[in-house]
């Protein structure tokens, strides 16, 4: 019989958001995130605009789910979600769970994302954007990071640059992230790896829009990442 | 006597009793006191004796003593930009572990917000 996550595991459960001039957009991701009954640690990355008013907002309805962090400056994706990663310790979690705050991720595939994780078959989860969703420009951008990622990394995964990802806290506690960047991605892989954490990839839906796809890894980002890459070779 | 040849050897004394200064009150290494102090003799040599220029020049085989200065310039402000990089980098790692561990010991509650 196969199973179904419980309230339980959902208690259980944080999902780390990092927030960077979102309020437009980060509303619906949060409460449909707490309406399953997660508990999330969102991190305001220093955003100019009112992100962090609109956080407030939510957490109001939901004051027990939802625990609020904000960096004074932006410093990037990569030390948000750090910065995420090492507050949930603080809620003692089983698991872990990273997403992007501004849609692009639906809260539908907590469920599967998670199941790995709690069944045990997996401690750690790379959400893997479908191909076909994915726009044509964005596709190849993909497939060079995934390449990059292999050569630099040596891990073969479908979707290194996901940053809907899910850990298990005594994977989490082995890993160790320094990336500040989209370079996040890749070195969570290559923690994984490094750290002979089996890791399994769940299929998860991508909500692409134009605001969505002006975000994320675009060329200026992959030649950074490329240099990053570079650089942590020495 | 040409007027850089006159201001150069001034300026370098000044920069090498600067140097001197900072090594004294530990703002400086003993290893960029004497970098920088050589460096500074030099600048004093060529510009006090110009055909100078070109005994250095031959010692590392290059022909004109223009070339050896322009590639000797070119060194020190590799150098110096490789220096201020990591000296950048580091400084954005430390910024970095002070903005994360200020919001990690400063979790955002309803209460903060009403006051």
């Amino acid at each position: 019989m196969e199973y179904e996550i419980t309230a339980e595991d959902k208690d259980a459960t944080y999902v780390v958001l990092p927030a960077y001039n979102e309020a437009t957009r980060i509303q619906p991701v949060i409460e449909d995130i707490a309406a399953k009954g997660y508990n999330m640690v969102i991190v305001n990355d220093g955003s100019t605009d009112n992100t962090l008013d609109v956080i407030l907002e939510s957490k109001r309805k939901y004051p027990n789910q939802i625990h609020v962090f904000s960096l004074m400056i932006n410093r990037g994706v990569g030390i948000a979600t750090q910065t995420g990663f090492d507050a949930v310790l603080k809620f003692n979690p089983k698991y872990v769970v990273s997403m992007d705050s501004d849609g692009q991720h639906s809260a539908d595939d907590l469920d599967a994302v998670i199941m790995p994780l709690v069944t045990g078959q997996a401690q750690a989860v790379i959400g893997v954007r479908p191909l076909e969703d994915m726009p044509r420009s964005r596709n190849y951008a993909n497939a060079i990071m995934n390449l990059l990622t292999k050569i630099f990394y040596r891990v073969d995964v479908s979707d290194s640059q996901t940053g809907f990802r899910a850990i298990t806290r005594e994977a989490l506690e082995k890993i160790t992230i320094n990336a500040t960047g989209y370079l996040i991605s890749s070195e969570f892989i290559r923690e994984i790896n490094d750290n002979d954490i089996p890791f399994a990839e769940v299929p998860i839906k991508t909500i692409y829009t134009p605001e969505t796809q002006a975000k994320g890894t675009n060329t200026t980002a992959a030649i950074k990442i490329l240099l990053q890459m570079i650089k942590h070779q020495f | 006597m040409l007027l850089y040849s006159l201001i150069f050897p001034i300026i370098s004394i000044m920069a090498i009793v600067w140097f001197v200064f900072r090594y004294l009150k530990g703002k400086n290494s003993i290893f960029t006191t004497v970098l920088w102090t050589l460096f500074w003799i030099i600048v004093a040599i060529f510009s006090l004796f110009p055909n100078s220029s070109n005994q250095f020049a031959k010692l590392v085989g290059i022909t004109r003593g223009l070339d050896f200065i322009i590639i000797l310039v070119f060194i020190i402000l590799f150098y110096t930009v490789l220096r201020l990089y990591f000296i950048v980098d580091k400084l954005q790692n430390d910024l970095n572990t002070v903005v994360k561990q200020v919001a990690i010991q400063n979790e955002i509650t309803l209460d903060d917000e009403e006051e």
